[in-house]
């Protein structure tokens, strides 16, 4: 085990339930009170091809998967071949002697064993679960319990080949990696599933997507949980319609979301720049993945960056934040749901799929969570309702059909009723209208906490969305004095806030080939870093290789 | 006629223009729903980018003057989030039929509730006259010189395809009749889709073609294959109702009888479900 985490990988083929395996895994380190991340690594594709998922546990909240495992569980060959090489010190891989035939490690026969029920293929993951009941002591009764929770059907089976893996991991190897508890049991989320519940909580109406990895997961959660939590959802032809029946719902009144990737986001825009002149409050998930065009669908990369803080053409007040942990990124759904309608101007929340797609324990303070609420007209207006009235802030109350005042919204420039207009001074006093509300959206955001700032130590280290996570694990692992600086708002850029970084040469941490964080940090804020320490192969930070890198970078 | 339906937008439509036609019938059908218990203040409108899009400056109606191509999606949007609302978007042929043709497509095949009226003069008038979807082979513009060397889109085919349960044909010089579409593809539940035939005294003038060609349609086709028949007639351009049968809209078929915007939940309401939820994470 490093330090005081524990991983466990379990490996296979798409089709054999590693997915399941692995978030049986994390429910159970999560029952006995402990902080887990769960790392899901998986090609595009259905059936065959290799996957695996990483889990890592510690009695603190952890924050990234860890690259070497303790345990290993490997199912097919290609799980064997991939991962033994990974193995921590001391770790012990545990192989389905069925597909593997000269492995180094504990070989039972899981194919052979579940062969002796129905349905063999859908039953080897089960062997996962119950090898590592056995491997962190769990009893006998405590792993039925597991995979009773975990599995429901089919129990009159299942409960008897997990009792035979159990059986023969307990039998080769003991509970070599048993386990302390923690301090309290904590509910897992998905950055994606924590989006859609922030967003839930700050009132969400409509949550409008197409598909597109990695941000596909917030749909179907929504979807599945549409009438639980009264959130209307819907799957239009194109992330064109998306955005654009956004941008009508936002009209009528409905706090509404959209999701998707790049290529989506790119599509979406021509309607963002609607939103912004119009004045619709949108809120748009960018869920990040490599890039160009289609680039990498199921891995990671921060290289969306540039693109997603200048969306749309033309000038308008831009709102870009993304979220460095699961936990945050419920809260700033939230929080940016609610600045969308207070400014109404379309936002983005970039994320990336390492926080999209992976599960961690989350503390969540749910009554804390922002709430969207438009300001609206109240009583009557002398002289009519007017959509655009110039106001000192530039915010114009809103007002929704059906009204017996005329509401026009318009993509075109206009007067204060919402009339295009071609005149001169009219162009001017709207530019300056939705200035105004820029300069009113900083002032907002200079009362508010838009940058985050981790430890005290003398190694300032700049990143910014899901590599804080690995950030924060690896300053932890590798023991390093560090400063951890995490701007959460990218759009407007918070200098303010990091003017006491100017001039100073700190570390930067991104994925991306480029250094876009990096370079903006140097434009933005006259920080200038002395090192980007950068991956983008598609795959997290480890956080010991990261802790390498940081301390090779700080001599 | 409502006089109040006229905002203080300067008109500048070519005199003799068609869409003066259009204005005038849904100013006309607007007064008749009101006495049908359909106020105006339930009539939300969107609009596409084109000449026939300046109606949305015109009316003295509440809605979103949309992108090129994106008025019907837009009109999905309000329609999904207050289904209370009575949305007419308006569309030119290159909206339609061309920016937009896939939402045009995907709203009639989803039944979205919402009545699409298309400004169809088989021209890009506003930007100068290039050739549109609805466009005759030959027709030159400035983007086709030599003619254009596509065939048109029949837009009543297309939709009663794609499963429009509202299929209509009007013509700007029939203006009674064409009232009448309008009232009734409102009253529609569903996808009502209007092709209104609208010539272009400046681009493409078929004033004379039309009045020649265009007659009422005595009866609604009674099936399909027949409405289809109908719309694929080249002797004559048929007008009036050409197919209107009853299916759930796509609102009703998500959420019954819910209304996104009505039923907004209080704070307290949605934060006990987003806890219930975190509690089974």
């Amino acid at each position: 085990m490093s330090g005081d985490t524990f991983t466990f990988l379990v490996g296979g083929k798409a089709g054999e339930g590693v997915k399941k395996a692995g978030g049986s895994a994390a429910n159970l380190f999560a029952s006995m009170g402990r902080g887990v991340f769960q790392y899901d690594d998986y090609p595009s594709l259905i059936r065959g091809g290799h996957n695996f998922v990483s889990v890592s546990t510690a009695t603190r909240q952890i924050t990234s998967q860890y690259a070497r495992p303790d345990l290993i569980v490997a199912l097919d060959a290609r799980s064997c071949e991939t991962h033994k090489g990974e193995l921590a010190d001391g770790g012990v891989a545990i192989l389905n002697s069925d597909a593997v035939s000269n492995g180094d490690g504990v070989g039972i026969p899981i194919t052979t064993e579940a062969k002796k029920y129905p349905n063999p293929g859908l039953r080897v993951g089960v062997a996962g679960p119950a090898a590592l009941a056995a491997a962190v002591g769990l009893s006998r009764d405590e792993m039925e319990d597991l995979i009773s929770r975990e599995y429901k059907r089919d129990l009159e089976n299942n409960i008897p080949f997990a009792a035979s893996i159990y059986g023969a991991v307990r039998e080769a190897i003991g509970d070599r990696f048993r386990l302390e508890r923690g301090d309290r049991e904590r509910p897992i989320l998905t950055g994606n599933e924590a989006i859609a519940l922030g967003a839930a909580a700050a009132g969400l109406d409509i949550y409008l997507a197409y598909p597109m990895s990695p941000a596909s997961t917030i749909l179907h959660f929504l979807a599945k949980h549409d009438r639980e939590l009264g959130v209307t959802v819907m799957h239009p032809e194109s992330e064109i319609a998306v955005a654009n029946m956004a941008v009508g719902a936002a009209v009528a009144g409905a706090r509404t979301m959209v999701g998707t990737s790049g290529g989506g986001f790119a599509l979406m825009e021509e309607a963002l720049s609607l939103a912004g002149m119009a004045e619709a409050p949108v809120l748009c998930v960018l869920a990040s993945r490599p890039g160009p065009a289609t680039g990498v669908p199921t891995y990671t990369e921060q290289g969306d960056l540039g693109f997603a803080r200048h969306y749309g053409h033309g000038e308008f007040p831009r709102l870009v934040a993304s979220p460095g942990t699961v936990g945050e990124a419920f809260t700033l759904a939230a929080e940016l749901l609610s600045l969308v309608w207070r400014f109404q101007t379309p936002a983005v929340l970039l994320t990336e799929r390492h926080l999209s797609e992976s599960a961690m324990t989350v503390d969540l303070d749910v009554d804390a969570a922002a709430w969207a609420e438009p300001v609206v007209q109240d009583g009557g207006d002398a002289g009519g309702y007017l959509r655009y009235r110039d106001t000192a802030d530039g915010v114009s109350p809103m007002l929704f059909p059906p009204s017996e005042e005329l509401i026009k919204w318009t993509s075109y420039e206009h007067d204060e009723t919402g009339i295009t207009t071609e005149d001169g001074a009219a162009i001017v006093r709207m530019h300056d209208k939705r200035s105004r509300k820029r300069e009113a959206l900083l002032e907002h955001l200079k009362g508010a906490r838009t940058v985050n700032r981790f430890g005290s130590g003398r190694t300032i280290i700049f990143t910014y969305g899901s590599t804080t996570m690995s950030v924060l694990e690896a300053v932890a692992a590798g023991g390093i004095d560090a400063t951890v600086v995490q701007p959460v708002y990218l759009e407007p850029f918070p200098t303010w806030e990091l003017a006491e970084y100017a001039g100073t040469r700190p570390i930067v941490v991104e994925q991306s080939a480029a250094g876009q964080f990096a370079t903006l940090l140097a434009e933005k804020a006259r920080v200038d870093a002395s090192a980007v320490v950068k991956r983008y192969d598609g795959r997290p930070f480890d956080p010991l290789e990261l802790a390498g890198a940081i301390r090779r970078a700080i001599r | 006629m409502p006089e109040d339906l006229v905002t203080y937008a300067e008109n500048t439509w070519c005199p003799g223009c068609g869409n003066f036609a259009i204005m005038n019938a849904v100013k006309r059908a607007v007064g008749k729903l009101g006495e049908r218990g359909v106020g105006r203040e339930r009539i939300a409108i969107t609009a596409g980018i084109g000449c026939h899009a300046k109606i949305f400056d015109y009316l003295n109606l509440s809605g979103l003057y949309s992108l090129h191509g994106r008025a019907m999606s837009c009109a999905q949007g309000m329609k999904l989030a207050n289904p209370d609302l009575r949305i007419v978007s308006f569309c030119g042929d290159g909206d339609a039929f061309g920016e937009g043709l896939a939402h045009m497509m995907f709203a009639a095949k989803r039944n979205a509730d919402i009545t699409v009226i298309v400004h169809d003069n088989g021209v890009y008038a506003l930007t100068t006259g290039q050739r549109a979807p609805t466009s005759a082979r030959g027709f030159k513009g400035p983007s086709t010189p030599r003619g254009n060397t596509e065939d048109p889109f029949n837009p009543l085919v297309l939709m009663l395809e794609a499963g429009a349960t509202f299929v209509a044909r009007g013509y700007v010089g029939k203006l009674a009749e064409l009232t009448e579409l309008i009232v009734a593809a409102i009253e529609h539940e569903g996808f009502s889709f209007i092709d209104v035939l609208q010539p272009s005294v400046t681009f493409n003038d078929t004033f004379e073609e039309y009045n020649a060609s265009v007659e009422l349609l005595t009866e609604t086709p009674a099936t399909l294959d027949e409405a289809l028949a109908a719309a694929r007639r080249t002797d004559r351009k048929p007008a009036g109702i050409f197919y209107r049968i009853e299916k759930p809209s796509n609102e009703r078929a998500l959420y019954g009888d819910g209304n996104p915007v009505a039923d907004h939940p209080a704070r307290d309401e949605r934060l006990a479900k987003v806890k219930a939820i975190l509690g089974t994470a």
